[in-house]
């Protein structure tokens, strides 16, 4: 195998000849000069059309600031995900709970919310039991992701950079922004890049739920804000006046030792309901609308009906009343000029 | 923390004020078995705006009952005042002859 590094014993004869002198080796032979110009042009078609853009990254994973393939980055965008994804989300403390005991509190809890979609299919309404899990967290972990959701706005067209470079309708003589795969670029906005984590990393914002983030962590994620579901959940996990586990009779599983143990050492925290914080009693009355969003918007239909049929008395009310005013006014006007006739 | 000696635990913390963290962190130093060998414990949860301080109610095996604030402490220093009392009682268990 030839040796890696070409040695130029020319380069090394002039070095060893004037050991003093600074100045770059110009090589002023015709012959070199020659050589570099014989370079063939590129083809003709190359100088017709611009090359198309090339994307140095795949369009659904720009580069991270933190080494990509790490369990901690990759649990970060997945809880980022789980953030902006879910409207409701409730946060538990588990207080050591062993794996039989998480086992069989996630089965009452499958079964509980199987029961309300299996009302709600009734009803036409969307199925979500399959989706609702409780998650054991990394608390450290899903703080941070928070700030990032929290924190990190950035603007639109996010996907600018991310043009296709085999799509027709791509210009191939536009500049194409980004194509290096460094994360540093100051034009990702995804949550991994560099950007984010130093708008998440500003100690001076405080997150809301920041007080909440110490200890073993659950969290139960919902993908809709669904009083029917978190009712059943709660009544479930964290059982109480309002929403009372199920009675023994009707669900015998539930008072097994083992998920009683298990429930126990499951203390509700708070929740995190659309962006905002709710404690205990705050979860509760979410849980607590009755019928959901319908029975909202049919409670705002019946006061607005309401609102309605008054507002319409109101003003037939006043409208009656000034054509009683003007009715007495003509009256009297009327009287008035009989007057003036008889005298 | 030793919990052989503890019979009763009760725990009150509002979560959302960031000096009831070592309430928390003792109530997950109880080992998962503790409750079924009979430690009694109780977590009492305060609404979110209010002032009361956290504190921690311990009774020991022989009778004596310990009450700590615990927005002043850190957790090692719960831990270690508990510990103090338990190891004194291990120490007689012990000398009692077993």
């Amino acid at each position: 195998m030839p040796p890696r590094i070409r040695i130029r014993p020319r380069a090394l004869r002039v070095r060893i000849t004037h050991p003093h002198h600074s100045l770059p080796q110009t090589h002023t032979y015709a012959s070199l000069a020659t050589a570099t110009a014989t370079t063939p042009a590129p083809p003709i078609h190359q100088n017709l059309r611009a090359v198309p853009p090339v994307l140095r990254y795949p369009p659904t994973q720009p580069p991270s600031h933190k080494p990509p393939e790490v369990r901690k980055t990759q649990l970060h965008r997945q809880y980022q995900s789980t953030l902006k994804s879910s409207p409701l989300i409730l946060l538990f403390q588990h207080n050591n709970i062993k794996a039989q005991e998480w086992m069989g509190i996630r089965r009452e809890l499958a079964s509980a919310l199987r029961k309300v979609d299996a009302e709600r299919l009734q009803n036409g309404q969307d199925a979500y039991a399959d989706d609702i899990k409780v998650q054991v967290i990394q608390t450290g972990i899903f703080a941070s992701a928070l700030r990032v959701v929290e924190f990190f706005k950035p603007e639109e067209n996010i996907l600018d950079h991310a043009q296709h470079p085999t799509d027709p309708r791509t210009p191939t003589s536009a500049l194409v922004p980004q194509t290096t795969n460094k994360s540093d670029d100051e034009r990702f906005t995804h949550g991994l890049s560099k950007r984010a984590y130093e708008a998440a990393s500003n100690r001076k914002l405080k997150l809301e739920l920041e007080p909440l983030f110490a200890g073993p962590l659950a969290i139960v994620a919902f993908p809709t804000v669904s009083p029917q579901h978190l009712k059943s959940a709660l009544s479930t996990l964290a059982p109480s006046r309002e929403f009372p586990a199920p009675r023994r009779k009707v669900n015998p599983n539930y008072h097994e030792p083992a998920v009683q143990a298990g429930l126990q050492k499951l203390m509700l925290l708070g929740a995190r309901v659309e962006g905002r914080v709710f404690d205990q009693e705050g979860t509760r009355w979410v849980g607590g609308i009755d019928g959901g969003i319908d029975g909202l918007r049919a409670q705002l239909v019946h006061m607005l009906q309401g609102v309605g049929g008054s507002v319409t008395s109101v003003l037939e009310g006043t409208s009656r009343s000034i054509y009683f005013t003007v009715e007495g006014r003509r009256m009297d006007m009327e009287e008035k000029e009989k007057g003036d006739t008889k005298e | 923390m030793i919990t052989r000696f503890l019979t009763n635990v009760s725990v009150k913390f509002n979560p959302f004020s960031p000096r009831s963290k070592s309430a928390r962190l003792v109530l997950s130093l109880i080992p998962s078995t503790a409750r079924a060998s009979g430690l009694r414990v109780e977590s009492k949860m305060l609404p979110r705006d209010s002032k009361e301080p956290a504190s921690l109610g311990v009774k020991f095996k022989d009778g004596k009952e310990m009450n700590l604030e615990l927005d002043k402490m850190r957790i090692t220093e719960v831990v270690e005042t508990v510990d103090r009392h338990s190891r004194q009682l291990a120490r007689k268990e012990e000398l009692s002859g077993n």
